[in-house]
């Protein structure tokens, strides 16, 4: 495997995706749990930039990646504001704190 | 009217209601505390949704033509499934809008949970009619979106907060893997229509890949044991009207949107339907299983979702797998009497949660217990929701029958000795699961009432009027089933040409 | 003028199951009035069709699809279970003016019972098999709602679970069958089917066949599913007689005799089947020998009865078996209802607290004797000539063994019957005991029901003709009442049966002094008491099932770690076997 962008790029992608991965299933912090999902998806952002270059359509593929930051954006303010509420009500950020609900 | 035109007002009047909805429900709350003309005016989005959706609905159930519109580069198009969707969608949003009026009349900020139904409703919406890969992830998004905060709604609630974490964490799990999988197949082929997709499809290692990460990504919502695990928590915890949409309607499209994707994977492997109907099994078992021990109500409900999940893949995978008709058709069919079974099951239950605990200002589970005697002082929600739990236990007169029966049949017809067996396995669960409906039955037509019983307070009329309304949905389909044929069959059309059948 | 007997015959007892419904517990008179004037409009119905048999009326409502068309047929089998149903359904309802007098929820008693009415009459109408499943289970329903009528009790409420349960256990068997016959004929009619079986491949009738079995056990209490029964006694006694003694246990018999033409040539269906119904004839039989509630005797006779028309089926003789079906239908619904009336005035089901309730209950007991010499086969009452038919339906090219067993069975029966009636109404009364006798309404029930166990015999005849003319596939010879009373009583085989039953009921008479024989039998007897070990069986499995149910509930840590843990895999698991098996 030569070390072209794209391959660099993939290795990225992938690298990212297992920090992610391994950060939610380690962290207890619902903070940094969000942080870990961000990290998922701009592996898969990166992943839709690297394909439309790969396709010779970069502006697809750039125009998809934005989406996707709109999006994704969203979906941290929601889970930050969970957070929050989690934080004021429950009193901790801990997810062991969260384990009420169960079999 | 035209019918792409209607079919635009269709997508469009939920879309654009849900924030009218949140202004006018703010702008006359500070005025007026205590109107709450949100509730009317999603009301009314709704149901001025309901004429355009039925031109449209000629056009593509009646003349068998797929209705479409661009709005620039986005092209949607409601065929038989969309169709489907959207008028599930509706009619169970409609209603739950009715219902949650006296359910939620005591709770603060009431704009924000029908701005965010409505557009919930909408992403549905669109989520069935859209004709690109990307879009669809988008609309996915925006139903996903709009329903995290309405599972936490009661945002004072520990046990609400906990149900909408895990409900966001998991689905963003699965969202950044259609991600990743819509990322590979358009690495592949370039393009990211589902057509052009599905004309194109490599048979390349990548095109696998990107086909399981669909199947687990959006499995997450669809609630696919085991990425089951965020269901049983929000389907309990969320108001009741949101835990019926939820079941209703929120998981089934769910799998709309995974057989969209993987639909357009269909010919890079023939495992697609292997594995669903594997899913198919372990839904059935795991939540018969699991709701059997529950001590709370709605969890109980919530795990029987994931057997009734089961259920309509077991339809859909022997579509996938064999490519039959009736199966196809009686998974739509389930989708369509589940909506209506564990909705009826959901409100009914919400309507005594209310009654028992909300109206005096509490809020705690409504426990098994509890529901002793509830014939005697809630008639009508007893014996709803008594309709409900038998439909979905499979009895006759009622609707939940008659789709198993269709689901079954098609399963037979493969002719293929395992698919059979599996008929028989999702025979077994049924009986199964009358182990826990039917005590929850006896329980409410007992003399001696529990305590919680004796505290309760009266039921609101249009709550009644909700729950009525849909126990004659479900008797009626169980005395004459192909009432719906006009609904399932086109969808199951759709559905088997999508795949190239 | 047959459509309109037909839909009034289904839709009457349904149309009174709604308004009584609606009507609500407001008064109890009205709710009585009602309910008996709906049931006995629909008895007047289905007797009114009853001609209409010979002619195979065909009345069709197209729903389409894998529905098919909801199609009724009025043959001699249907029209007569229909007429049974719905005139003891009538009789039971008018007794439990009386036996439900003051209850609470009577709405719901009355509604299901109706409801119950209609759907047995619909069960045995139809000719497609998927609504036939579909009233089946509506048979089921109804039988679960009022063995749980009493829901603050709860072995009335684990009675009617585990009675629900079990039939809809045995109803995948006909599931099975229905989904077979729509996948090789594309309808779920089965007229054609039982003209030419030869539409289904070998395999898939012998499935068929062997389903429809399981259902037909099932529903009928017929071994190893018998378990159900003697726990649906907690029913209330109207209940008893009509759901579990005159109708909804005699479908699993209807199914076997409806299919007799399809699966007899199945190699070892019939045979099947005769073992099945005398295996639950034989145990059935054993453990009324040795029970001591009243209505589960009862119900142990019940089984027992229906292992004689299940035998009767398998040895071929479809007349006799539906012959003894009729004589069984009023004969045990007299026997129940009277131990109602008995049950009503007394205040227990134990027998050993009953005893010479002869003298303060002197009409009930003179009806209960009738129903009693019907079922041990005593001649001219109407199970003699029935019982005698299918014994010698048994020695027609069938293997003697059976026979022999079946024959030890009439002379038990006889037995357990004669102790049944001698403790309940002779020996030594009870002091300080406040017992009257049936009331008016009872006795309206109970009368017409003793006349007919004396006289239905007489319309063997009538009703050969009528099952021979309307049922082409089954190619039964009919003959009239005359030459059958000539056939019983010059064969030879009458008088062994006989013999035996005298045997039987003298060993009841003199068990007192038998009891050197009962030590040495005294493991049976507490197998039978023990119900065999099926009780076991029963609940060995519902508790494994609640203990899987109970462990898998670790799958549900609560910690969101591992739900992603377990979508992780998942992905895992699915793109290894891709990579294994991917295309």
């Amino acid at each position: 495997m030569n070390l072209s962008v794209p391959n660099i790029v993939i290795l990225i992608v992938i690298g990212l995706l297992g920090v992610g991965a391994y950060a939610l299933l380690t962290v207890r912090n619902l903070i940094k749990v969000v942080v870990a999902l961000q990290i998922m998806v701009k592996a898969a952002m990166l992943a839709l930039v690297l394909a439309g270059r790969l396709q010779g359509q970069e502006n697809l593929g750039q125009s998809l990646a934005l989406t996707v930051i709109v999006a994704d954006t969203i979906v941290a303010v929601v889970g930050l504001a969970l957070a929050v509420e989690v934080r004021r009500v429950v009193g901790s950020l801990d997810l062991k704190a969260l384990t009420t609900l169960r079999r | 009217m035209e019918a792409g035109f209607a079919f635009l007002l269709v997508v469009g009047i939920p879309l654009l209601g849900a924030p009218l909805i949140y202004l006018i429900g703010r702008l006359v709350e500070r005025r007026q505390p205590g109107l709450n003309p949100a509730r009317w005016v999603a009301l009314l989005a709704l149901l001025a949704a309901f004429y355009p959706l039925g031109i449209a609905l000629q056009t593509v159930l009646n003349q068998g033509m797929p209705v479409s519109f661009s709005l620039g580069v986005i092209r949607l198009q409601m065929d038989g499934v969309g169709a489907l969707l959207a008028a599930l969608a509706l009619v169970l949003g409609a209603l739950v809008t009715l219902f949650s009026g006296p359910y939620l009349s005591r709770e603060d900020h009431q704009e924000k949970y029908y701005a965010l139904l409505v557009a919930m409703i909408g992403g549905m919406i669109g989520l069935g009619c859209t004709t690109d890969l990307f879009n669809l992830w988008v609309w996915f998004e925006l139903m996903a979106i709009a329903s995290y905060p309405l599972v936490a709604f009661h945002r004072h609630a520990p046990a609400a907060l906990e149900a909408g974490v895990k409900y966001l964490v998991q689905s963003a799990v699965g969202s950044a893997f259609v991600l990743i999988g819509i990322a590979l197949v358009f690495g592949q082929t370039g393009t990211l229509t589902l057509a052009s997709i599905r004309a194109n499809a490599p048979l390349t290692p990548v095109m696998l890949a990107a086909g399981a990460l669909f199947l687990i990504g959006f499995g997450v919502k669809a609630a696919l044991v085991p990425l089951h695990t965020w269901l049983p928590d929000a389907h309990s915890q969320a108001p009741s009207g949101i835990s019926a949409m939820l079941s209703g309607v929120v998981i089934e499209a769910g799998l709309i949107a995974l057989l969209r994707a993987l639909g357009a994977v269909f010919a890079v492997s023939d495992l697609w339907g292997v594995f669903l109907l594997g899913f198919a099994a372990l839904n059935m078992l795991l939540g018969n299983l699991m709701a059997l021990r529950q001590t709370q109500v709605k969890r109980m409900l919530a795990f029987s979702s994931l057997s009734h999940m089961g259920y309509i893949v077991l339809g859909i995978g022997c579509a996938f797998a064999f490519g039959a008709p009736n199966a196809a058709a009686g998974g739509f069919f389930h989708i369509l009497t589940h909506g209506l079974m564990k909705g009826l099951a959901f409100l009914a239950a919400g309507a005594l949660l209310y009654a028992l605990y909300i109206a005096n200002g509490q809020h705690q589970p409504l426990m098994v217990d509890d529901l002793d005697g509830a014939a005697t002082r809630y008639p009508l929600a007893a014996f709803t929701l008594s309709v409900a739990l038998l439909g979905l236990g499979g009895i006759p007169p009622l609707a939940g029958f008659m789709s198993k029966w269709q689901i079954f049949v098609g399963g037979f017809e493969t002719r293929q000795t395992w698919a059979m067996a599996l008929v028989i396995f999702a025979a077994l669960n049924s009986v199964l699961s009358l182990g826990y409906y039917a005590p929850l039955i006896n329980r409410m037509y007992r003399h001696q009432p529990s305590k919680r019983m004796e505290s309760g307070q009266p039921v609101s009329g249009w709550m009644n009027v909700v729950l009525l309304i849909l126990t004659l949905g479900v008797v009626g389909l169980g005395f004459y089933p192909t009432l719906a044929s006009w609904l399932t069959q086109p969808a199951a059309q759709s559905l088997l040409a999508a795949l190239g059948g | 003028m047959g459509m309109t007997w037909l839909s009034l015959t289904i839709g009457l007892p349904w149309l009174g199951a709604l308004v009584v419904w609606l009507v609500g517990d407001r008064d109890e008179k009205i709710t009585h009035t009602l309910a008996v004037a709906f049931s006995l409009a629909a008895g007047v119905a289905a007797v009114l069709l009853l001609p209409f048999g010979k002619e195979r009326l065909v009345y069709s409502i197209p729903i389409g699809g894998v529905f098919g068309d909801f199609t009724f047929v009025v043959d001699g089998l249907g029209v007569f279970l229909a007429a049974i149903a719905t005139v003891v359904g009538s009789l039971a309802v008018i007794f439990s003016v009386d036996y439900m007098h003051g209850e609470q929820q009577l709405t719901r008693y009355y509604a299901f019972v109706l409801f119950f009415i209609g759907g047995m009459a619909g069960l045995v109408l139809t000719s497609n098999l998927l609504l036939m499943f579909f009233f089946w289970e509506i048979t089921a329903l109804c039988s679960y709602a009022l063995i749980s009528f009493h829901n603050d009790d709860p072995k009335a409420v684990a009675g009617g679970i585990k009675a629900l349960i079990i039939t809809q256990l045995g109803g995948i068997g006909l599931l099975a069958g229905a989904l077979l016959l729509y996948t090789y004929t594309g309808s779920n009619d089965f007229q054609a089917f039982l003209e030419n079986p030869a539409l289904l491949p070998a395999g898939a009738l012998a499935w068929m066949g062997f389903g429809c079995l399981i259902a037909a056990a099932a529903k009928s209490a017929q071994f190893p599913f018998q378990t159900w029964l003697p726990d649906a006694m907690e029913a209330p006694t109207p209940i008893s007689a009509l759901i579990h003694a005159a109708t909804m246990v005699n479908a699993g018999v209807y199914l076997l005799a409806r299919f007799y033409p399809a699966f007899a040539e199945v190699p070892g269906w019939r045979e099947a089947v005769m073992i099945c119904g005398m295996l639950s004839a034989l145990l059935a039989a054993i453990m009324a020998m040795v029970a001591t509630d009243l209505k589960r005797v009862l119900a142990y006779s019940t089984i027992s009865q229906l292992g004689f028309m299940v035998y009767a089926v398998g040895a071929g003789g479809v007349f006799a078996s539906q012959f003894h079906l009729l004589s069984h239908s009023v004969f045990k619904a007299l026997l129940f209802l009277a131990a109602g009336a008995v049950i009503h005035s007394v205040g227990t089901r134990d027998m050993r607290q009953m005893g010479g309730l002869g003298k303060d209950m002197p009409l009930t007991r003179a009806v209960f004797v009738v129903g009693g010499l019907a079922l041990a086969g005593i001649p001219i009452f109407n199970g003699f000539w029935s019982k005698e038919l299918i014994l010698e339906a048994g020695l027609h090219d069938n293997p003697l063994w059976l026979y022999g067993l079946m024959l030890l069975v009439a002379g038990l029966t006889a037995f357990y019957t004669l102790r049944m009636m001698s403790m309940v109404f002779y020996g030594e009364a009870r002091a300080g005991r406040h017992v009257h006798d049936a009331g008016n309404a009872m006795k309206a029930a109970l009368l017409p029901l003793a006349v007919g166990s004396l006289t239905t015999w007489l319309l063997a005849g009538p009703f050969g003709h009528l099952l021979a003319e309307s049922l082409p596939a089954h190619h039964l010879k009919a003959h009239g009442t005359l030459a059958i009373v000539e056939e019983v009583i010059t064969a030879p085989a009458t008088y062994l049966a006989l013999g035996v039953v005298a045997v039987g009921l003298l060993a009841g008479w003199q068990r007192q002094r038998l009891s050197a024989l009962g030590q040495a039998l005294s493991g049976v007897s507490k197998a039978a008491a023990e119900s065999f070990g099926f009780e076991a069986i029963n609940r060995g499995v519902v508790n494994a099932a609640q203990k899987l149910a109970e462990w898998l509930r670790v799958t549900q840590p609560g910690l969101l770690n591992w739900n992603v843990f377990a979508i992780l895999c998942a992905l895992l698991i699915l793109l290894a076997s891709l990579a294994v098996g991917g295309r």
